[in-house]
């Protein structure tokens, strides 16, 4: 019977292992593409390793991944195991109630557990960071370890740690030498769960975790601006490693069996004193790094900034920064109110005057940037902070069309914003998921302010959406709009020009169109904050970033328009000649800044947004 | 043996501390209103009330439609998997169950990435299907993309507990069905899979559990409009500010997943 049914068998099991491999095998091979692309392979080569070996935020997360899922699984292993043994000699009542406490953790969906841990780390003001990602891990994990470790230790015979004991063992001995190892497996199933299901994850860590610490998967998901294959090189690198030790891992007993017992137990010794040797280093790295320097907290929007410009300031000013990035302002803001600290922010217009009105910011002495003659006069004085006297413009531009001249009539982009709506382009187009810059396009097609408080124009631009969203089937994509449009994927995309003028310099058949019915014409500065305890470093730092060579580098790399003359004037003669998107247009006297915007008011688009993402 | 009873104290301390209190604060938050701070209790129904609107039922319902959806699906697909692996040669059992959960030590996002370039419109696959002159088809920010990425994420967690109950299955039993006249398919329904049902219930729950409260792949895949319950939760978390509507979505998710626990426990147990 088994013969007969070998070939279909093998065929399935191939198949299935095919679909669950499949997306490793992409990720490794695309670690040795030559270019950037994640979908042509265009040449064989390393560089996506080397750039791996340069990366900072990398080889720290790697470093807080490995060292965290090392330290919980021991801690949570220790703790787990003994409660398992503790719990077989408890009174049934503790032994129920505790088990079912255990067994939260275990039930409730991991984004439950991830908010519950978040809430109380808040709310007792602990700081969000190592610990309390530490904290975290070892609360998810010994859960896996007691379910895991506590059947055994149930099968063992109570009379055994008596016998030990009668036999003149003391309880600890007894513990270690008869219980322990007959319970060697369970407690060894159990770390491995737990060292799994720490290393890969993301929920708990991303909620609980702040102030510049991340792991690998944090770090890969703030990537999804600008996928980055030398993350594909890392995990190419973790693969291998994997494989060399499960190999060493299945000859070891294979070995062990040949060389005695001796063997065995020496072995042990030495996983004992390499977990050991991991835990000091850990420790020696942990009181190295908030070592005498000053340090400067960094928050800015993703893929926002040429990181060198960050090392090259350290060294400058023989100081750290800590730099995090948020997704959205909205992100910023939910963390800076959950009680994180931060230096220095670089928020959008509308999210600084909140920030003003909610007093989270301090003024800026204009005497300590000497580089403000860099400024252009445009990007000054503007309604969110009249006079600038608590905010520095970093970059400036508008939100726009990015269409496909090769498949979008020229005719059709007369009708500005209603080319969002052209049942031509059914399902071929992105909207930005973005609850403020959606409304705006709705009011400004409308004809209304994108400031609009009346909620009978609100109702109105909501119901455009919801007609759009029907007809059109567009997608709400985040930043993957811009990896999607550069190879093409659909024909119009809205886009803040910085990205388009990226995305056009990589995809030539692209154009950016801002609507004659006007658009966001928006403003990103950076601010100091009330709590701010390095001022003089917050300064020097914005003094840094709008000198010429800075802001230079700086809108090179990421596209964005400068707000300082020089870099402006250079740029827009060279590399993004004949852009339309780097030169935001400041003609068009129906373009707007967004306002402030009362809780109420707030509270009410965002749900209307809600309800137009939420089919 | 008395001495050990003590053990569990730290335990019962640590518990306490980041188990019950934690869920205390969402109960807390669900039952307050404005302002993130515990200290100015002021008691309203209102997050429940809101959560009410139509809106909102169809994300649950959405969700627990593609929980359920994907649940079965890697049942279907698991089981046999889990069936062939658990009658090969004991060898070829370890390194076969090894394959089958090497992939869950990579990072789940670099997987689910990866199913973007090959999914997407101009991705690996359609590139493929237009070397061999076929038009592309469009995968990406649908059903299909979403459940993909949740069951090749998910099926490991399925096929893991159907074969160490298959595996721990008396194999003279099946012997003795065929014995006593049974055909494959009688054996099969009447002793394999009446006694693999543990292992079933454990692959459902873990699935299920996993597929009904994700929100990051269907984010990834599924683009801003995939609008699901931990999405809903993590929007209000992170974007729109409003704790306490998270909180109480939290807690409601919470507790329909606690009582279909319990219903799929109950069942394990009238089994047994």
């Amino acid at each position: 019977m088994k013969k007969k049914k070998s070939f279909f068998a093998r065929f399935y099991v191939v198949i299935c292992l095919a679909f669950f491999y499949l997306p490793i095998l992409v990720t490794m091979f695309f670690s040795f593409n030559s270019s950037k692309s994640l979908t042509r392979f265009t040449g064989f080569s390393l560089r996506w390793y080397n750039e791996l070996l340069q990366n900072v935020e990398i080889s720290k997360a790697v470093y807080v991944s490995l060292s965290i899922a090392v330290m919980a699984t021991v801690i949570s292993t220790v703790l787990g195991t003994i409660t398992a043994i503790g719990l077989t000699r408890s009174r049934k009542i503790v032994k129920e109630i505790l088990l079912n406490v255990n067994n939260m953790p275990i039930l409730n969906p991991e984004i439950v557990t991830a908010i519950g841990l978040m809430l109380l780390f808040s709310s007792i003001g602990m700081r969000k960071g190592y610990v309390t990602m530490l904290l975290a891990h070892i609360a998810f994990c010994t859960p896996y370890v007691i379910t895991s470790v506590y059947p055994k230790v149930r099968s063992l015979d109570p009379n055994l740690a008596n016998a030990a004991m009668d036999l003149g063992a003391t309880p600890f001995q007894a513990l270690i030498k008869v219980i322990v190892p007959l319970i060697k497996e369970g407690i060894f199933a159990g770390a491995l769960l737990a060292f799994t299901m720490s290393f890969d994850d993301f929920v708990i860590s991303y909620f609980v975790s702040g102030n510049g610490v991340k792991n690998i998967s944090i770090v890969v998901y703030n990537m999804t601006k600008r996928i980055n294959p030398t993350i594909n090189a890392l995990s190419t690198i973790v693969i291998v490693v994997i494989i060399i030790v499960l190999v060493v891992v299945n000859l070891i007993p294979l070995l062990a069996r040949k060389n005695t017992v001796n063997m065995n137990h020496r072995l042990h010794h030495v996983i004992g004193l390499a977990a050991a040797a991991v835990l000091i280093g850990v420790m020696i790295w942990l009181g190295a790094a908030t070592n005498g320097k000053h340090v400067l907290k960094v928050y800015n929007a993703g893929e926002y900034m040429d990181l060198s410009l960050l090392e090259q300031f350290e060294e400058e000013n023989d100081c750290q920064v800590v730099y995090e990035t948020f997704e959205s302002n909205e992100m910023m803001y939910t963390k800076l109110a959950a009680g994180e600290t931060y230096d220095v922010l670089i928020p959008s217009d509308y999210m600084i005057e909140r920030l003003i009105k909610e007093e989270y910011l301090q003024y800026i002495d204009w005497n300590l940037i000497p580089n403000k003659k860099n400024l252009m006069e445009d990007v000054q004085n503007k309604s969110y902070d009249p006079g600038n006297r608590y905010s520095c413009p970093y970059f400036w531009g508008t939100v726009g069309i990015l269409y496909d001249k090769t498949v979008v009539d020229p005719e059709d982009l007369k009708d500005g914003w209603e080319l969002l709506r052209n049942p031509k382009y059914k399902g071929n187009l992105y909207m930005y998921d973005s609850e403020r810059d959606s409304f705006m396009i709705a009011m400004k097609a409308l004809g209304y302010s994108m400031n609009s408080t009346n909620f009978d124009e609100i109702e109105e631009a909501y119901q455009w959406l919801i007609e759009q969203r029907d007809t059109m089937d567009p997608i709400y994509a985040g930043d993957d709009v811009i990896d999607n449009m550069i190879s093409g994927n659909k024909a119009i995309a809205v886009v803040y020009s910085g990205d388009a003028s990226y995305i056009i310099s990589e995809n030539e058949n692209l154009d950016y169109l801002t609507p004659d019915q006007g658009t966001n014409l928006w403003y990103d500065a950076m601010v100091i904050t009330r709590d701010c305890s390095e001022t003089d470093l917050a300064h020097a730092f914005i003094d840094f970033m709008i000198s010429e060579e800075s802001a230079l580098s700086n809108t090179e790399e990421v596209g964005y328009t400068p707000t300082v003359e020089s870099a402006f004037e250079e740029m827009k003669e060279g590399d993004y000649a004949g852009v339309s998107s780097y030169i935001p247009d400041t003609e068009n006297p129906n373009n707007e800044i967004f306002g402030y915007q009362e809780p109420k008011v707030k509270q009410h688009y965002a749900e209307l947004w809600t309800k137009v993402k939420a089919q | 043996m008395k001495q050990y009873k003590h053990l569990i104290k730290p335990y019962i301390i640590w518990a306490a501390a980041l188990i019950v209190v934690p869920l205390i604060m969402i109960v807390l938050y669900a039952f307050t209103e404005e302002g993130n701070s515990v200290l100015t209790f002021s008691f309203t129904l209102e997050n429940f009330a809101k959560f009410a609107e139509s809106t909102y039922v169809n994300v649950i319902v959405k969700s627990f439609r593609l929980g359920i959806f994907t649940t079965v699906l890697c049942l279907l697909l698991g089981y046999p998997l889990a069936f062939i692996i658990s009658r090969c040669s004991e060898k070829s059992q370890a390194f076969l169950i090894l394959l089958v959960t090497i992939p869950e030590w990579i990072n789940m996002l670099l997987r689910t990435y990866a199913w973007m370039n090959l999914l997407s419109d101009n991705g690996i696959i359609n590139n493929l299907l237009e070397m061999l002159g076929m038009k592309p088809v469009s995968m990406m920010y649908t059903d299909f993309s979403v459940i993909v990425g949740l069951v090749c994420n998910f099926m490991p967690f399925m096929i893991i507990p159907i074969y160490t109950s298959l595996s721990k299955m008396d194999k003279s039993l099946i012997e003795a069905a065929y014995d006593l006249g049974a055909n494959r398919f009688q054996t099969f329904r009447k002793v394999i899979w009446k006694l693999s049902i543990p292992g079933v219930l454990n692959g459902i729950m873990m699935v299920f559990l996993l597929s009904v409260s994700t929100f990051v792949i269907p984010k990834l895949l599924g683009g801003g409009q995939y609008m699901l319950i931990g999405n809903l939760i993590e929007t209000q978390f992170i974007s729109v500010g409003d704790w306490n509507f998270g909180s109480a979505i939290s807690m409601i998710l919470a507790v329909i997943i606690i009582l279909f626990m319990r219903l799929m426990k109950k069942m394990d147990t009238q089994e047994e």
